[in-house]
């Protein structure tokens, strides 16, 4: 094994990058404000920011369309040099105005881009006003920027401002309810259906489940966070700052796991620790661990030819944000009997979580074989890293398409972000019978006549 | 509304002064606009006689920036290149499917087989907004040039580089002696202009500056021909294969272009247009100075258009006589099938009356498809145009003399507006920008006003004669389903409210004038 030296002690990148597969802050929020159904985001930026992302997080998460609130749908202030000059406060308050009166939605979420930090336009003052204009109508202020992170720091900023700005007060915990952080929609690209699946498992156990993405509702839903008994985090490190405020806030504990479990082990893992955290009955969990593992493992055995004929123990690799690696790797490893070879982590985590992930990718496994575990986010050295290796399946993102074969002789799968060429509405690897989908998604990349 | 004409210097500024850092913005050089509905006569009126301005809107939506419209998505495929987004994260994201752009083409298509593309972000954040990242420019040209050795490097800029008053120049000048690339900085700030358009003239300003060489011989069968990503594979095959036919050759730029293609540019014959105002300021450069002839009108659009344009590549090239035998011989095959497109648009309704289509996205477009629709049979009462400036006006003014009147809608991607002209209007078929909001929930006709990514397939073409038949052709399959539209209507939410549809104004949120 060979774990490489992390890039940076902390998770800040400082210098030029080719291609990191993510956006910025701003895209970040934005992307979560549209993934839950029923907000409305308000940009006060120039007005490529949205149009930018819409190709560069909404089609690149999976290939979809803005929905109806993004991409061009997307109000936005439209910054330009006058505003520069002369701040752009004037203009968003008109737009804030213009939108509630046009536009339906429950929650409007004005979202801050790079010009108006740069100008110091005071827009929390402009959202003050508006609020004792009108209280009734529910409106938050992201105070984000595009220097002031990545994508998945944009998703915590989201959460940060719903905090401070839209649940004031404590209120009764509701027995049996639980909130899911950590799946950032278009980020990960299987989130609409990850969402679901998360939820359907939990309320088979008896649990309330608030996924707020991928979730209508999206108002109510955010209001009902503090009520819930824990917070469940589906990533070694996104989504934790979100946790940690909501603990100091609302004493509301959390956990977390290192990515949304993919197939019957991890799946089986997930609900014994969440059943013994809230008291869940062993029998319920156990059961439905029985009945749903039966039919798992029954189905798996209708890949044994084409498994074992056709490509048994092969070496992988896998190139994806650290939820889906871990989760991944894991499952091809201990389930598939596939063997790692080379993981690369693309979303830059932090030191701390970059402890748990590597021993979730090593002790973790099964196997003998030990990948190497590489922390990159330039396309052009994650590309170096993939030469003269051994492994037959590239697990990665649609910017590996085209280059797998010819460079790697590697069969190549898109399951991480960007995947513009595969197009991701409710497929996911979550849950018992997950799987078996992400079984025949690689499959399907060689089967034939055996 | 005054009766005193603008010369057509007071119209547009007609020098290109590349001494500049960049060009001026398209509200200056040709009193560009983003809002207007009405009639396209009291539109080229006000533009002529000067008194067409820019109006604010109070409510507006996410549409492209100067930078974040056309330029992040394409620069990064010209070939042997790198380009670097001098910008936080967020700006260039837009570029990520870059190792993906043009590989659909097969290579028994013409396209190359081994090509890479490549771009990177400075990657601008809290400390540099600070402190300024000129070193960090520096570094990463270096570091392009360390892994690819590429022809060219293109610095693009952004909101946040202009906005702390980076010294792009001066990084530049100071690193070009350590780069064997030439540098090629494009001021494409999002705030300088409202204009999308403006990033066209940015970029071909920095293409003049930096790229053009001087010419060292003549080729007099080279046609330039700027192509940008709504004309497709299958265009540039119709046109190669229309001016191949004449022996001519066309040098394709920029997309996908290598970096000599550019260097080029000034030993061509002539420079032809797909979309006249996309082509202006190259056009107009190569002009000044390589003394290039050129022409913006008309666009081989729609079989008379492109016969017209052929006919005018013809005169620059001394190949009238070709050309002419060019046009008899592509007719006889064509026109007949044109004519067959044109009866079954008329029988459509089965009551005499036309076919009603609502189309154009830039203004180019405007000009080139009004009258192609009218070949088709096809009845354009409106038609929308991303901006308007005074680079087309006399095209315009022609246009309408021409066809007759229509209404315009000028807007860039304003998906409201676009929702209720659309819904009002009701026409037969609604052509719409694959990212146009929900205009196209609809019960009758939608389609596409052009394909994005270079699509390969013949169906798509939309330029020369193939492109005519073919794109008729698939304007007829749009009429033929309505489900997903209608589907889509019944059954999710408007993003609007109700009142928005039942108020009779597309321009409802104009600002009132001061
Ligand atoms: S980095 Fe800034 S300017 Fe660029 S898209 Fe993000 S918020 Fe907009």
């Amino acid at each position: 094994m060979g774990i490489s030296e992390p890039l940076e002690t902390n998770n800040v990148i400082s210098g030029a990058i080719e291609a990191p597969r993510y956006s910025c802050a701003l895209a970040g929020a934005y992307s979560t404000a549209v993934g839950m159904f029923g907000v409305v985001p308000i940009l006060h930026s120039g007005a490529g920011c949205g149009i930018g992302q819409l190709f560069g997080q909404f089609y690149g998460g999976g290939q979809n369309a803005g929905g109806p609130y993004g991409g061009t749908s997307t109000p936005c202030s439209s910054l330009v040099e006058e505003h520069v000059i002369f701040g752009g406060e004037k203009k968003l308050e008109s737009l804030i105005e213009s939108t509630v009166e046009l536009v339906n939605g429950e929650l409007f979420a004005v979202i801050s881009g790079c010009v108006p930090s740069l100008i110091g336009d005071d827009v929390g003052a402009v959202i003050r006003r508006y609020k004792e204009k009108k209280p009734e109508i529910p409106i938050i202020h992201v105070n984000t920027s595009g220097f002031a992170g990545t994508s998945y720091e944009g998703y915590e900023y989201f959460f940060d401002s719903v905090i401070d700005q839209l649940l004031e007060e404590k209120v009764p915990k509701e027995k049996g309810l639980v909130n899911v952080f950590g799946i950032v929609p278009f980020q990960h690209i299987f989130w609409k259906g990850e969402a679901r699946t998360i939820k359907t498992l939990l309320e088979k156990i008896g649990l309330k489940a608030n996924l707020i993405v991928g979730e209508f509702d999206a108002l109510e839903n955010l209001k009902k966070i503090p009520a819930a008994e824990y917070n469940i985090i589906l990533s070694s490190w996104v989504g934790h700052e979100t946790a940690k405020k909501l603990e100091e806030k609302f004493d509301t504990p959390y956990i977390s796991f290192p990515g949304v479990p993919i197939g019957p082990k991890q799946t089986s893992e997930f609900l014994r620790v969440i059943g013994e955290r809230l008291d869940v009955s062993i029998d319920v969990i156990e059961d439905l661990i029985s009945s749903e593992e039966r039919r798992a493992y029954r189905f798996a055995e209708y890949v044994g030819d084409v498994l074992l004929i056709a490509r048994p123990h092969p070496y992988f690799a896998v190139v994806a944000d650290s939820n889906s690696a871990v989760s991944i790797t894991k499952y091809l490893a201990n389930e598939m009997g596939y063997l790692p070879d080379i993981v690369q982590i693309t979303d830059n985590p932090p030191e701390e979580a970059r402890e748990l992930i590597n021993e979730e990718l090593t002790t973790g496994l099964e196997t003998p074989a030990w990948p190497e575990i590489i922390y990159e986010v330039d396309a052009y050295r994650i590309r170096e890293n993939l030469k003269d290796r051994n492994f037959m399946f590239l697990l990665a993102s649609s910017l590996e398409t085209f280059i797998s074969g010819p460079e790697f002789n590697a069969i190549h799968l898109t399951v991480s972000f960007p995947s513009y060429d595969r197009i991701i509405l409710e497929r996911s690897y979550a849950g018992f019978s997950g799987g078996l989908t992400l079984m025949e998604d690689v499959m399907s990349k060689y089967a034939g006549p055996l | 509304m005054s009766g005193t004409e603008l010369t057509e210097n007071e119209l547009i500024e007609e020098r290109i002064d590349l001494s500049r850092n960049t060009c001026p913005n398209r509200e200056q050089r040709a009193n560009g606009i983003n809002v207007w509905y009405g009639k396209a006569s009291d539109l080229a009126k006000e533009a002529r006689s000067g008194c067409l301005r820019q109006r604010e809107r109070n409510f507006q939506q996410s549409s492209g920036c100067v930078l974040n419209f056309y330029l992040s998505v394409r620069i990064g495929t010209i070939r042997d290149a790198v380009a670097i987004y001098h910008a936080p994260v967020g700006c260039s994201s837009a570029a990520l499917g870059y190792r993906e752009l043009y590989r659909h083409v097969p290579v028994e298509l013409g396209r190359p087989a081994n090509f890479d593309l490549h771009w990177m972000t400075t990657n601008l954040g809290e400390r540099d907004v600070v402190y300024g990242a000129g070193e960090k420019l520096r570094e990463a040209i270096k570091e392009a040039e360390r892994r690819y050795n590429p022809k060219a490097i293109f610095v693009l800029t952004s909101c946040t580089s202009g906005i702390i008053g980076e010294d792009i120049e001066g990084t530049v000048s100071q690193v070009q002696p350590e780069i064997k690339a030439t540098i090629v900085p494009i001021h494409c700030e999002g705030s300088r202009s409202r204009l999308v358009q403006t990033g066209y003239d940015a970029f071909w300003h920095a293409v003049l500056k930096y790229l053009v060489k001087k010419p060292e011989k003549k080729q007099k069968d080279l046609v330039n021909v700027a192509s940008m990503l709504s004309y497709t594979w299958q265009d540039r095959l119709e046109i190669k294969r229309l001016l191949g036919k004449v022996g001519l050759r066309v040098n394709f730029v920029p997309e996908f272009a290598s970096v000599e293609q550019f260097e080029q540019l000034s030993e061509a014959a002539v420079t032809a247009p797909l979309c006249p105002t996309y082509t202006d300021y190259l056009a107009r450069g190569l002009k000044q100075e390589y003394g290039i002839p050129y022409f913006l009108y008309p666009s081989p659009m729609g079989v008379a258009h492109t016969d017209e344009w052929l006919r005018e590549i013809g005169r620059h090239t001394g190949k009238e006589r070709e050309i002419e035998a060019l046009i008899k011989e592509e007719h006889e095959k064509w026109l007949p099938k044109l004519k067959a497109i044109r009866q079954e648009f008329e029988n459509f309704k089965g009551n005499g009356e036309k076919v009603e289509v609502l189309g154009a996205l830039g203004q180019g477009r405007l000009l080139a498809q009004v009258p192609y629709f009218d070949e088709l049979g096809l009845k354009s009462s409106a038609a929308m145009c991303q901006d308007f400036d005074n680079l087309i006006l006399k095209d315009l003014e022609k246009l309408i003399a021409q066809m007759g009147d229509f209404d315009i809608l000028v807007n860039t991607f304003q998906a409201a507006e676009q929702t209720h002209i659309t819904n009002q209007r009701n026409p037969d078929i609604a052509m719409t920008c694959p990212f146009q909001g929900g205009a196209f929930k609809r019960d009758k006709g939608v389609t596409r006003v052009h394909a994005l990514r270079s699509d390969a397939h013949p169906w798509s073409a939309q330029s020369g004669y193939t492109g005519a038949i073919a794109f008729g052709n698939f304007l007829l399959q749009s009429l033929k389903s309505h489900s997903y539209q209608r589907t889509m209507k019944e059954k999710t939410q408007s993003t609007y409210k109700d009142w928005w549809y039942k108020q009779p104004n597309s321009l409802y949120y104009l600002k009132a004038e001061e």
